[in-house]
C-alpha cells in the first residue's frame, strides 16, 4: 500500500515537472494529500464501537472534526503567506484555549470594535464588517488587504469544495 | 492618428501601438479594450490565470500609478485595464520574439510617452510634438526601431508623469510633514501652466526645473537628480531611491491611489464571483461576495458533513481509500497536461497514471492476493512512460468489467471537474481508446 503511494507520488513529481504547472493546482494535490491523510487518521482514530445510541452524536463530532481537517489541510497547502492561513492555523491550533478564554475574547473586541471605526471611504461599512467576519485573520485589516484576501480565500475555498466533492462522490458510490 | 487606427486595429500583436491608439482617441478604448482581453485569453490562457492569481496587483499597480495623476478616473481605469492585461503577457517567454522585445523593452517607454501626450493634449487641446505622433502611426515592426530611436525623446516626455506617479506611489508609504505636500501640489499646478505655455517639451521640462529651483531649493535639487537619472534612464530602483526623499503625502493624492487599489480588486473579485458582473455598485457587489464566501463555507460544513456519514461504511477497505486518494490529485491534474502543446504525447502520459491508478484500485478491490507482483511490472511502464508494455501485463490483471467501471467513474467525475473543456476533450477520447484496446486484449 505505501509501495502504491510512494509509486504514485513518483509519477505525480514526472507529470509536474513535464507538464505547465500552476499555482492552484499544485495547491489543490497538497489539500488532496493532507485531507485525505487526516480523514484516515480520524477513522483511524475514532472508536469502531457502533452503539446505536450514540450514533448521532458520533456522526456530529465526525463532521467537525472533518470539516476542521478541511481547513486546516487547506491553510497548511496555502502556507503563512497569506493572512488568512496564518490566522486560520493559529485559531485551530489554539481552539483548547480559546474555549477557556472565549468571554473575555468576546468583550476585548467589543471594546475594539468600537474603537476602530474609521470612515471607509467609498465602500460601504457595514459590508466590509460583514466580510471581516467571515474571512478569517481579517479583523485588523484594511481594505485593499481585506478584499485581496478575500479573493484568494474564495479560491482556495472553491477549489477545497471541488476535492471534497469529487472525494464524498467516490467514497459514497 | 486615426489613419492609423485601422492597423492598430489589424495587428494586434503589437501592444505599443495598441496603447497608442487608446491613448489617442479614448471612444475606442473600450472596444480595443476588449478585445486585447480576448486576444490574451485565447493566446496564453494559462499565464494570465497565473499571473492574476499571484501578482495581479503587484505588477498592475506600478504601471497603473504612471497613468493615475494625468488622467482623470475613468480613463484612468481604462488604462489599468490595459496595463494590466499587458503587465500580464510580459513575463511570458513562449510567445513571439516580437513581444517579448516589444513588450519588455519597448512597451514601458511607450507608455509614459502617450501618458505623457494624453496628458499634454487635455491640457492644450492641440498637438505640439509630430515626433509622437509619428511613433504612434508606425506599424509594430518598425516600431521597435522607431521607439528605440525616440527613446530619449518619450524619456524626456514621460518625465512630468514619471515624477508625480512616483509622488503618488510614495503617497501612501511614507506619511510626511504637510509642508512638502504642498510644494507637491504646487509644483503640479506649475507643471499644467508649463503645459499650457510650452511649445517643446525640452523647455517645458527645463522650466519646471527652474520653477522649482526658484521656489524651493531641496526640493529643487531631487526633482533635478530625478530629471537627470530618468535622461540616463537608470535601472529602477534607482528612480525609487532618487524620489523617496522627495515622496510626499497628500491626503487626495493617497486617496486617489487607495480607490483605485479597491476597484482593481473589486473588479478581480467580480470576475470572481459568479454573477456579479450584472450588478453595480459596491455595495451590492460586497453583498454579493458575501453571500458567495457563506455559500462556499456552509457547502464545506454540507460536505464534511457528508463525508462524515460516508466514511464509516468503507472502514474495511484502506486500499480502496488510498485508491481515492490518488484519484482527486490524479483528476487536479490533468487539466495541467492538457495545456502542454504536444496533445498526443500529453495523451499517452495522461493515461498511463490513470491506468496505473486503475490498476491498483482494481487490484485492492479484487480476489488476488498475488497483486505485488503484478504491481511491480505495472509500475514498469510508469517509469517509462513512452513504451507500452503494460497492456502486455495487464492481460493477466482482473476481469475488465471493473476496470470499465472504474474508468467510466474517474472519467465521469474527472470530466465534471475539469475547467477547460476543450483540453479536456482530447485526452478523454484518447483514454476511452486506449480503454477499448486493452478490452481487445
Amino acid at each position: 500500500m505505501k509501495k502504491t503511494l510512494k509509486l504514485y507520488l513518483l509519477t505525480m513529481t514526472n507529470i509536474t515537472t513535464t507538464g505547465v504547472t500552476l499555482n492552484i493546482k499544485s495547491c489543490r494535490t497538497k489539500f488532496a494529500h493532507r485531507f485525505v491523510r487526516s480523514l484516515l487518521q480520524i477513522r483511524n482514530h475514532a472508536p469502531p464501537s457502533s452503539s446505536s445510541s450514540s450514533e448521532e452524536k458520533l456522526i456530529q463530532k465526525r463532521r467537525q472534526r472533518i470539516k476542521i481537517a478541511a481547513y486546516l489541510s487547506m491553510a497548511h497547502a496555502v502556507g503563512p503567506r497569506m493572512n488568512w492561513s496564518r490566522a486560520l492555523l493559529f485559531k485551530l491550533r489554539n481552539r483548547a484555549c480559546r474555549h477557556r478564554k472565549k468571554k473575555r475574547i468576546v468583550v476585548i473586541r467589543r471594546k475594539t470594535k468600537k474603537a476602530s471605526r474609521s470612515s471607509q471611504g467609498s465602500v460601504p461599512v457595514d459590508q466590509a464588517k460583514k466580510l471581516r467576519r467571515l474571512v478569517p485573520g481579517a479583523k485588523s485589516m484594511d481594505l485593499c488587504s481585506l478584499l485581496e484576501e478575500t479573493a484568494h480565500y474564495i479560491t482556495c475555498l472553491s477549489t477545497q469544495i471541488k476535492v471534497m466533492q469529487a472525494l464524498a462522490d467516490h467514497l459514497s458510490k | 492618428m486615426n489613419r492609423a487606427l485601422p492597423e492598430m486595429l489589424n495587428c494586434m500583436n503589437a501592444p505599443g501601438t495598441f496603447l497608442a491608439g487608446n491613448c489617442t482617441d479614448m471612444t475606442v478604448l473600450e472596444r480595443q479594450r476588449a478585445r486585447m482581453k480576448w486576444h490574451l485569453h485565447e493566446h496564453n490562457d494559462p499565464i494570465q490565470l497565473h499571473q492574476q492569481q499571484q501578482g495581479y496587483n503587484f505588477s498592475g499597480n506600478e504601471l497603473s500609478g504612471v497613468f493615475s495623476v494625468p488622467i482623470p478616473a475613468g480613463q484612468a481605469q481604462g488604462f489599468m485595464g490595459l496595463v494590466c492585461g499587458d503587465s500580464a503577457v510580459k513575463p511570458d517567454p513562449c510567445s513571439e520574439n516580437r513581444w517579448a522585445e516589444l513588450g519588455y523593452g519597448s512597451c514601458g517607454l511607450v507608455v509614459n510617452n502617450n501618458g505623457a501626450a494624453g496628458f499634454e493634449e487635455m491640457i492644450n487641446g492641440r498637438n505640439n510634438n509630430s515626433n509622437i505622433s509619428r511613433t504612434f502611426s508606425c506599424p509594430p515592426t518598425v516600431a521597435a526601431e522607431k521607439k528605440s530611436n525616440d527613446a530619449v525623446l518619450s524619456q524626456k516626455i514621460s518625465l512630468p508623469t514619471g515624477k508625480e506617479s512616483f509622488k503618488k506611489r510614495k503617497a501612501d508609504k511614507v506619511q510626511s510633514n504637510k509642508a512638502v505636500a504642498a510644494e507637491d501640489d504646487s509644483t503640479e499646478k506649475r507643471m499644467k501652466g508649463c503645459a499650457e505655455e510650452g511649445d517643446s517639451k525640452i523647455t517645458e521640462q527645463t522650466s519646471t526645473k527652474n520653477n522649482t529651483n526658484n521656489d524651493r531649493e531641496s526640493s529643487g535639487d531631487t526633482s533635478k537628480d530625478n530629471s537627470k537619472a530618468s535622461e540616463v534612464q537608470k535601472p529602477d530602483y534607482i528612480h525609487v531611491r532618487a524620489r523617496r526623499g522627495q515622496a510626499t503625502d497628500s491626503h487626495s493624492l493617497a486617496e486617489r491611489v487607495r480607490r483605485e487599489k479597491i476597484s482593481e480588486r473589486m473588479k478581480y473579485l467580480q470576475d470572481l464571483v459568479p454573477g456579479c458582473n450584472k450588478i453595480t455598485g459596491k455595495a451590492g457587489m460586497l453583498d454579493e461576495i458575501i453571500n458567495y464566501v457563506q455559500s462556499l463555507q456552509r457547502q464545506v460544513e454540507f460536505l464534511s458533513m457528508k463525508l462524515a456519514a460516508v466514511n464509516p461504511r468503507l472502514d474495511f477497505n484502506i486500499d480502496d481509500l488510498f485508491a481515492k486518494e490518488m484519484f482527486p490529485a490524479c483528476a487536479a491534474n490533468f487539466p495541467t497536461i492538457g495545456m502542454s502543446s504536444e496533445m498526443t504525447n500529453s495523451a499517452y502520459v495522461q493515461f498511463n497514471p490513470v491506468q496505473q491508478m486503475v490498476s491498483s484500485c482494481g487490484l485492492d478491490m479484487g480476489i488476488n492476493s498475488s497483486d505485488l507482483a503484478l504491481r511491480r511490472t505495472i509500475s514498469a511502464p510508469v517509469s517509462i512512460p513512452e513504451t507500452f508494455l503494460d497492456t502486455s501485463c495487464f492481460t493477466q490483471a482482473p476481469p475488465t468489467a471493473i476496470w470499465d467501471a472504474d474508468l467510466q467513474n474517474l472519467f465521469n467525475v474527472e470530466f465534471q471537474q475539469g475547467r477547460t473543456t476543450p483540453f479536456q476533450s482530447q485526452p478523454f477520447t484518447g483514454s476511452i481508446e486506449a480503454s477499448n484496446l486493452k478490452m481487445e486484449m
